[in-house]
């Protein structure tokens, strides 16, 4: 099942960690935004692989933007 | 009050494979910061002479006599690293920190008997000062073990004087006896002059049969009487007293035993003094903890060492406050304070090897679009709004009223800026939480987890709050300035910029001098800087955090002040609502 990575707020993406095929562990930090003087460090909730990388690095995302598809695993409950 | 503090509210998650995988550098980096200030607290235990040549004079070393003392696993050392004057020898020469003595929390404080046989030196009394400082703040006793040639005369001008010089802490230990914290001395070796009186100024003296205590040791009443200068019979006259009294120096045992009974006891070995301070310290007066404590001693559900990979080292990245203190606490358990409220603060109630504590800390991260709710603008954690001042004001006055202690987590970047800012009164919130402090009569300690910046270091209980902060520990990741290096960089040449611009002039040079100021900012705020001038009490490996927060809250309630019974507490019911 695919899954979509929300931005958690607007900023730049600063650093991208990950590519399309690349698999992920659960709370592997896939990519870093820049905002507000401020670099947080977005994680993928579940182990998976990544489906699609909606971003690259330096473009402005705004909160909720979706910054990639996952197809996950499984889902912890 | 049970059924509030047995179970409290679990909070905290374990780590997951990819948050370990995504940590490693993190975790690396911070080992790596540590072990280079393990090195330089090596160096300090190696200043002097080696061991070895102590001990065949038949003497201990301070820190063997500290090994001997404090009962095993509870050391917590303090100042291991201060050494504000820049002196050769790397300390102040003396080894303080807080320990357990037979089973009672105690501030000890030693002369380096290997340098210069435990001398004054520049900075000394400001460390000794921090150290009666905290005796009274937690109200527990000081143990000295002294061992004082004097002054090392060739410096003099640097710490004999002045309103906080050389005799200051005489004044301190009287200052103490006045409150009824006892000063217990162990007394070592050769103690002339100043050394007579850091021997004569404690409460009880325990003597090794070897030591001497006077107003003037050898070398002065060999040396009185100034004739203008030397010369060949001048010298010839000092060399025949200084033998005289070299065989004899005034102040032994027999004098101050036999005489004038100073000493209350004497001892064979050195040892033996020890176990006469071990014997006293039995009877030193301290509750039983169980009189304070709330619940059973727990230890936290996650590992410390997590930690590692919790705390970014850079100090721009975002992190999960609560999950941080999850680590550090009684079962990973709390009672959040207004937790819809001021949400860039953390406040609760924990407990820490049974005892309440309080707890406030910088949350870190994204605060949403609406907030704060006086700007047009988001907020970010780690900046102080108007409802985490609010916030943290009521929490700290509604602590003084239940009388528990408090434990300042700081990452902080300031406070937020701008007219709305101003509007939104937060100068007066700020100043007003420094008035909340100190109308606050309980022991509080910092645990600066990263960034003490700007007002926020001092309005979150760091150690300007001199009344109150008992100490302030650093972590590898901790650093201490105004403002960042860059932002100083350009608030000191942003107008010269303009200028030189308009006069077309190269810009180059300028910019030259800001990256040197931003770097000297760097520097200048790194953990060893801020151990060696005394802005954190000590840098303490992240793996020993939760073994320092015991030993406060221990101490905090050993001896308390005052007592509100937790059947009367407040603050637990208005959480609960």
């Amino acid at each position: 099942m695919a899954k979509e990575i929300a931005a958690p707020l607007a900023g730049r993406v600063f650093q991208l960690k990950i590519k399309a095929g690349d698999t992920v562990e659960a709370e592997e930090e896939i990519l870093v935004i820049e905002a507000m003087k401020m670099e947080t460090p977005v994680f993928v909730p579940w182990d998976g692989t990544i489906r699609k990388v909606m971003v690259k690095e330096g473009d402005e995302v705004a909160e909720d933007d979706i910054l990639a598809v996952v197809d996950e695993e499984y889902i912890e409950v | 009050m049970r059924p509030y503090f047995e179970k409290m509210t679990e909070f905290g998650r374990a780590l997951k494979k990819g948050r370990i995988k995504s940590t490693e550098e993190n975790l690396n980096s911070i080992k790596k910061i540590e072990k280079d200030v393990a090195d330089e607290v090596n160096r300090v235990k190696l200043a002097g002479f080696p061991e070895e040549k102590i001990n065949a004079r038949g003497q201990m070393t301070v820190w063997q006599r500290l090994e001997y003392l404090v009962d095993p696993g509870t050391w917590c050392p303090l100042h291991t690293l201060y050494n504000p004057m820049n002196n050769v020898e790397g300390t102040t020469n003396v080894i303080d920190g807080i320990g357990k003595i037979s089973g009672k929390w105690a501030v000890i404080i030693g002369f380096d008997n290997k340098v210069m046989a435990g001398a004054w030196l520049p900075g000394q009394s400001e460390n000794i000062l921090r150290v009666t400082d905290l005796s009274k703040r937690l109200n527990i006793p000081l143990i000295w073990l002294i061992n004082c040639s004097g002054a090392k005369l060739t410096e003099q001008e640097k710490f004999y004087a002045n309103r906080r010089g050389a005799g200051t802490p005489f004044f301190r230990h009287a200052e103490l006896e006045q409150f009824g914290i006892p000063v217990l001395a162990g007394i070592y070796g050769t103690n002339p002059a100043g050394g007579g009186y850091q021997s004569i100024s404690p409460t009880i003296l325990f003597a090794h049969k070897n030591c001497n205590i006077a107003v003037g040791g050898v070398g002065i009443v060999s040396g009185m009487a100034p004739k203008g200068e030397f010369n060949l019979e001048a010298a010839e006259e000092i060399i025949e007293k200084a033998k005289q009294f070299r065989a004899k120096p005034p102040g032994s045992v027999n004098i101050h035993h036999d005489e004038t009974g100073f000493f209350r006891y004497v001892f064979e070995d050195e040892t033996g003094v020890l176990e006469g301070l071990k014997d006293y310290m039995k009877d030193m007066p301290a509750y039983h903890p169980k009189f304070y404590r709330v619940a059973e001693p727990k230890e936290p559900r996650f590992s410390i060492d997590d930690l590692y990979r919790l705390i970014p080292l850079n100090p721009k990245r975002v992190y999960d406050f609560d999950e941080v203190l999850a680590r550090l606490v009684d079962s990973s358990e709390h009672m959040e304070f207004r937790p819809d409220y001021g949400p860039e603060v953390y406040a609760g109630l924990c407990k820490i090897d049974g005892f309440l504590v309080a707890c406030i800390g910088n949350r870190q991260e994204y605060l949403g679009k609406n907030y704060p709710e006086y700007a047009d603008y988001p907020g970010m954690g780690g900046k102080l709004y108007r409802q985490g001042l609010i916030k943290m004001n009521e929490f700290v006055t509604l602590c003084g009223r239940d009388r528990i202690p408090i434990v300042w987590l700081q990452d902080s970047s300031g406070l937020d800026v701008g007219d709305a800012a101003e509007k939104a009164e937060l100068l007066g919130l700020a100043q007003g939480l420094v008035y909340s402090i100190q109308q606050t009569d309980i022991p509080m300690m910092l645990l600066l987890l990263r960034k003490g910046t700007a007002s926020a270091h001092y309005l979150m209980g760091g150690p300007t709050a001199n009344r109150h902060n008992a100490f302030t520990l650093g972590t590898a990741a901790s650093e201490i300035y105004v403002m960042h290096g860059e932002t100083a960089a350009v608030a000191t040449y942003s107008r010269r910029l303009v200028k030189e611009k308009e006069a077309g002039r190269p810009l180059e040079p300028i910019i030259e001098k800001m990256n040197k100021l931003a770097k000297d900012y760097h520097e200048k705020s790194r953990p060893l800087f801020c151990a060696e001038n005394g802005l954190i009490d000590e840098i303490v490996p992240i793996h020993d955090l939760r073994k320092y927060l015991v030993a406060f809250a221990g101490a905090a309630y050993q001896n308390p002040k005052s007592i509100c019974p937790h059947h009367h507490l407040i603050l637990p019911r208005i959480i609960k609502g």
